[in-house]
């Protein structure tokens, strides 16, 4: 019965989606028009359910796709592919260690999460380092430190924001001293919540910009240009 | 004797890749998780991941879940619903399918996998009122 | 916000530039202004024995300020009268026995003053403890904090530890907060009774409601009965406050002084020009506070131009719309709005119009006027009408206050006619009051019976009067004649009456009869700021003109007085507004083009002397809001006919090769060819009806304009003060 009513959500998943794009259009105005909407799509979006007899098709291991419009877009495609396995199997963080979240960023370090398994290995340079994990409160005293550090890295550079305080100035936003989160300086690419984020949680951050490394289209861009 | 020169740990090479269902399905389980592990299944949830437990590993990686097969690579921790969570964390030892006193409320949301990075991501919104108030033709007829 | 840094105060060597020149403190001292003016023979004193040749009569205080040294202070202020009941300016002065009050005692000959000796530290200690002894410890939640004259003093004058043992506050002062009115937040613990707050409502502000009640330790400030205190000019306490008791209550834990960022600025609200600071943070304007200038506000602003800078955040137009096919105004991105408004107006094949309103640069004023001039349309005016035919707003001197702000203030007969100062520009008034207490002056006005916060005639409503007058039949005339510095003041929605040519020329004729080398008499005392600069760059006054050429394309440049509406003009007149405020003129319009505000760009402004004066940029303007210039300048490109200048030197260069002297800033140009406006005369017929003025209530004061009709303080003031007005008025009925 539960599978049966599953499978009839997830059969008109779709057709759901596509009404709530068309409302988000409608209730845009409303102050309360994201917030009705994203509980809308909470509601809605559940993962599909396994069903023995009917198997779901099997996602593509490459975020592009197979289906390219022509022999060279789709070589390019798996060129890319290439490009960002290797550069997702060795994504190396510069620790900026500010506060209480740098023992928790220490912690990956160790045997019990071992981030070395995922080919994440702690620099001490900021021009050997491909991701930046701001962990802690960002003073203002600290704040154009971070800028150069940043600032050396070579490209391509990601930012992980560890903790409430590098988010958005957490506990001392109102503090006179604070940088109301350390995107305010670098641009952040993944934001790990917490305060402080397990060392799990940092791990998952490690993990979701594994995920986005997978998605960048270096070459595509260049070709399409 | 044979614990010594490591014959047990090929015998386990050769239990797993029989629990695995042969050669082929072993490399492609490699392939997708890095990790090869033989242990008994605990349970199934209805999005197709599979549980597995087993005490010869150490505590902390003595129960792992191998995703459901159709996510290929496209697995995340946050595909593992609610009520396995608390297994997995070790938080109860008692997976989700053979305790019965959990609750089960009717307003209790679906499952449903971290959105980040997809169309359906979460956008987050100004709360703020806007410093300037713009003027509005309609109110002021 | 007077006062002097606090590094200088320390240093005690520099005076700080408010108060260390002495010309300028002795000119403007109430106490000095009585001496009889005697042969300028100076004494010598000695302020820590450096030598100081000084007037007879002046105070040690200012004989100290001559020297360089700054003496503290806090019931001494410049602009008042001597009060001398705080004690902190106790200075020892060689063979006196006690310490003297620097302020009120005048130097003797040969007198050497101890700034810094051991009495003199002793006697500020003492007396900065009596005040700190009542004074509640709640700098941390005071407004004043920052800029507070008792924090600064302390810190300078005061002891480096209490003596206070009191822990339970038994015995420390409390006072009951008062309610003041919308604008002014007392909380009158804090008081250390300087009475500054007193002495300005009975000297400047001519309003007697502030007083102070009990003795000794019971004293208090306060309105004797439970009053708001109802004047045009309640702002500026605030500033004479030295500390926290008085304080703005719209800006009430806004931010703190080291927060802001300051901008000098020119305040447009009324055509005084006062000068302004801008307060801001975060590009949003926060407050408004007056700069020091002698030759127009003193160091005085108005409540409007103070408090109505909340209405710049409120019904600002922040995107370009264009009405739509079914009638409503729609925002629209900037290339569509301009590319339809060039449509419209190359339609018009020169049937274009243009009004200009009441808040409007100089800036844009040009470049509309270049800009229409290109597409073939001459018809440019103002909304504010001038209805003077023949020489009219061709010759400076018509429209322009002739005598001068500054010397308003030496004027001995002053004739008023359908005027009201008071409102219409309450820092002119403030002149003219001095003038009343300082050299008796004879002050007479036509018009409504109005309370001008000081004794005046008035002769009548009827403008029959003003040609009696002119003739030399009244008895007013020979006050006037009579007069060593007379002068007469139009009012200029006078000149908007259907016979203002006549009253105009007579009073203009009877004034040359009434010059004095080096004197004019003559004056129009404008109430909008754009007026003048509209005039000085050749629009026509009045929209008859516009509306009589009934033009395919209007557009209305800041026209929100609501003299334009579509029945007047033909139906398929395309009405385009360029402005900030959505108002009277933004509603009728068929293409909004949002401007920016006086604080948001650098424009030029001329006040109603003809001094020119230039605004500067505090914040950006909001959303997609450009400086109207440039809009106008976008709007000739597509036009195909663009405007020579690019930026804002050019756009001056261009405007100095119209009007050199809009480009001189602060300076006042002369104007010539007074004479010339009776032989260009046309009329001198007065009809005999009677003369209205639009302001005769406080509540009336203030919402003149669409910042102050869109201020959320205004509005609250308007409510507050209504009900007041309408107390005081049932109560005044019930003891007749």
């Amino acid at each position: 019965m539960l599978r049966s009513v599953a499978a009839l959500v997830n059969k008109t998943s779709k057709v759901l989606v596509c009404n709530s794009g068309y409302s988000s259009t409608l209730f845009v105005n409303g102050a309360f028009g994201p917030a009705i909407n994203t509980i809308a799509l909470r509601q809605q979006q559940t993962m599909p359910v396994v069903d023995s007899n009917n198997p779901l098709p099997k996602k593509s291991a490459s975020p592009f796709g197979r289906n390219q419009p022509n022999m060279v877009e789709w070589s390019i495609a798996r060129l890319d592919d290439l490009l960002n396995w290797g550069r997702k199997g060795s994504i190396w963080p510069l620790t900026f260690g500010l506060a209480c979240c740098a023992v928790e960023m220490m912690h990956i370090a160790a045997p019990r999460y071992d981030m070395d398994r995922y080919g994440v290995v702690f620099r001490a340079s900021p021009r050997q380092a491909d991701v930046i994990i701001v962990a802690g409160t960002l003073t203002n005293k600290m704040a154009p430190a971070l800028r150069k550090v940043y600032d050396q890295m070579p490209e391509p550079r990601w930012v992980i924001s560890m903790g409430s305080c590098a988010n958005g100035g957490g506990y001392y936003h109102y503090s006179y001293s604070v940088v109301r989160g350390c995107d305010r300086i670098i641009p952040v690419d993944i934001y790990v919540p917490g305060c402080p984020p397990t060392a799990e949680a940092l791990m998952y951050g490690v993990l979701q910009l594994q995920k986005k490394v997978k998605r960048m289209k270096t070459l595509q861009m260049w070709y399409r240009k | 004797m044979a614990k010594y020169l490591g014959l047990d740990r090929l015998g386990k090479i050769f239990q797993i890749i029989r629990q695995s269902g042969g050669i082929k399905n072993a490399y492609m389980k490699l392939y997708r998780f890095d990790d090869l592990k033989v242990g008994t299944l605990v349970g199934t949830d209805k999005y197709g991941n599979r549980y597995y437990e087993n005490p010869y590993y150490f505590y902390g990686r003595n129960r792992w879940v191998e995703y459901a097969d159709h996510l290929n690579l496209e697995y995340d921790g946050s595909q593992i619903p609610a009520d396995w969570y608390g297994w997995m964390h070790y938080k109860t030892d008692l997976p989700p399918i053979r305790d019965g006193s959990r609750p089960k409320y009717k307003w209790m949301a679906d499952h449903s996998e971290n959105l980040s990075g997809t169309k359906e991501q979460y956008m987050p919104y100004s709360t703020t009122p806007p410093k300037v108030q713009a003027w509005d033709p309609k109110k002021s007829k | 916000m007077f006062r002097a840094p606090l590094t200088k105060v320390i240093q005690g060597r520099f005076g700080s530039p408010t108060h260390g020149i002495t010309s300028k403190a002795i000119r403007s001292s109430a106490a000095l202004s009585q001496t009889p003016a005697k042969a300028p023979e100076k004494i010598e004193v000695f302020v820590d024995d450096v030598s100081v040749k000084v007037l007879p009569g002046t105070t040690v205080l200012q004989a100290c300020a001559v020297a360089g040294v700054e003496i503290p202070r806090f019931c001494y202020h410049e602009r008042l009268s001597v009060a001398g009941n705080c004690r902190m300016c106790l200075v020892e002065v060689e063979k006196s026995p006690k310490p003297v009050a620097a302020c009120a005692m005048p130097v003797m000959k040969g007198w050497r003053i101890k700034t810094n000796s051991e009495m003199t530290r002793k006697a500020r200690e003492g007396v900065m403890e009596f005040l700190l002894m009542n004074h509640p410890l709640d700098c941390p939640i005071c407004d004043q904090g920052g800029e507070c004259d008792l924090q600064d003093q302390a810190m300078a004058f005061g002891s480096d530890r209490s003596r206070f043992t009191d822990i339970n506050h038994t015995g420390k002062r409390a006072v009951e907060d008062k309610n003041f009115g919308p604008l002014v937040k007392g909380i009158m613990t804090r008081c250390i009774h300087c009475t500054r707050c007193v002495r300005f409502a009975c000297e400047v502000a001519g309003v007697e409601d502030l007083g102070t009640t009990g003795r000794g330790n019971d004293m208090q400030i306060g309105t004797y009965v439970e009053k708001l205190f109802l004047s045009e000019l309640s702002g500026n306490v605030i500033d004479l406050c030295p500390v926290g008791a008085l304080t703005s209550k719209p800006y009430s834990f806004v931010a703190r002084p080291w927060e802001i960022r300051k901008v000098s600025s020119i305040d447009v609200l009324d055509a005084v020009g006062s000068n302004i600071v801008v307060s801001t943070r975060t590009n949003e304007v926060l407050r408004i506070v007056p700069r020091e200038n002698e030759d127009i506000n003193e160091e005085w602003l108005a409540d409007k131009s103070r408090f109505a800078c909340d209405g710049l955040k409120r019904q600002r137009l922040v995107a370009p719309m264009v009405r739509m096919p079914n009638g409503e105004l729609q925002a629209v991105e900037w290339e569509g709005a301009l590319i339809s408004v060039a449509k419209a107006i190359k339609d018009a094949k020169g049937a274009v119009a243009a009004i200009a309103g009441q808040l409007v640069d100089v800036e844009s004023l040009v470049a509309l006027k270049d800009l229409l001039n290109r597409n073939g349309g001459e018809t440019l005016c103002t909304e504010q009408n001038f209805n003077v035919k023949g020489s009219g707003s061709d010759l400076r001197s018509n429209y322009v206050c002739n005598t001068t702000i500054a010397d308003l203030e030496q004027a001995d007969a002053v004739l008023l006619i359908g005027t009201n100062p008071r409102y219409e520009a309450p820092l002119i008034n403030t002149r003219l009051r001095k003038s009343y207490i300082n050299n008796e002056m004879d002050i007479a006005s036509i018009g409504p019976k109005i309370d001008l916060s000081y004794n005046h005639q008035n002769l009548g409503e009827d403008a029959g009067l003003i040609s009696q007058v002119c003739n030399g039949g009244h008895p007013f005339s020979k006050v006037l004649e009579n007069a060593k510095k007379p002068a007469i003041v139009l009012g200029a929605n006078v000149l908007e009456r259907p016979d203002a040519a006549g009253i105009h020329t007579t009073v203009a004729s009877y004034c040359k009869k009434l010059n004095k080398q080096g004197w004019n008499a003559f004056n129009v005392l404008q109430n909008n700021a754009g007026q003048t600069g509209a005039l000085d760059v050749g629009y026509q006054p009045g929209t008859q003109a516009a509306l009589k050429a009934q033009p395919k394309v209007l557009i209305l440049l800041g026209a929100d007085g609501g003299k334009v509406d579509r029945e007047k003009l033909p139906k398929d007149c395309y009405v385009i507004y360029i402005g900030h405020h959505g108002d009277n003129g933004a509603s009728i319009a068929d293409a909004v083009l949002p401007g920016a505000a006086y604080t948001e760009k650098q424009a030029i402004y001329v006040n109603t002397e003809g001094r020119a004066q230039q605004t500067l940029a505090a914040v950006s303007p909001p959303g997609m809001a450009r400086e109207d210039w440039k809009i106008l300048r976008a709007l000739s490109e597509i036009l195909g006919t663009p405007l020579p200048y690019d930026n804002l030197d050019d756009l001056r260069n261009r405007i100095e090769d119209i009007a050199p002297h809009l480009v001189r800033f602060g300076k006042l140009e002369s104007s010539t060819f007074g004479n010339l406006t009776e032989q260009l005369a046309t009329s001198k017929s007065i009809e005999n009806t009677k003369i209205d003025v639009k302001q005769k209530k406080l509540r009336e004061y203030f919402m003149t304009d669409p910042i102050s009709r869109a201020s959320p303080t205004m509005a609250r003031c308007v409510r507050e003060v209504s009900g007041e007005e309408a107390k005081e008025e049932s109560q005044r009925q019930a003891a007749c």
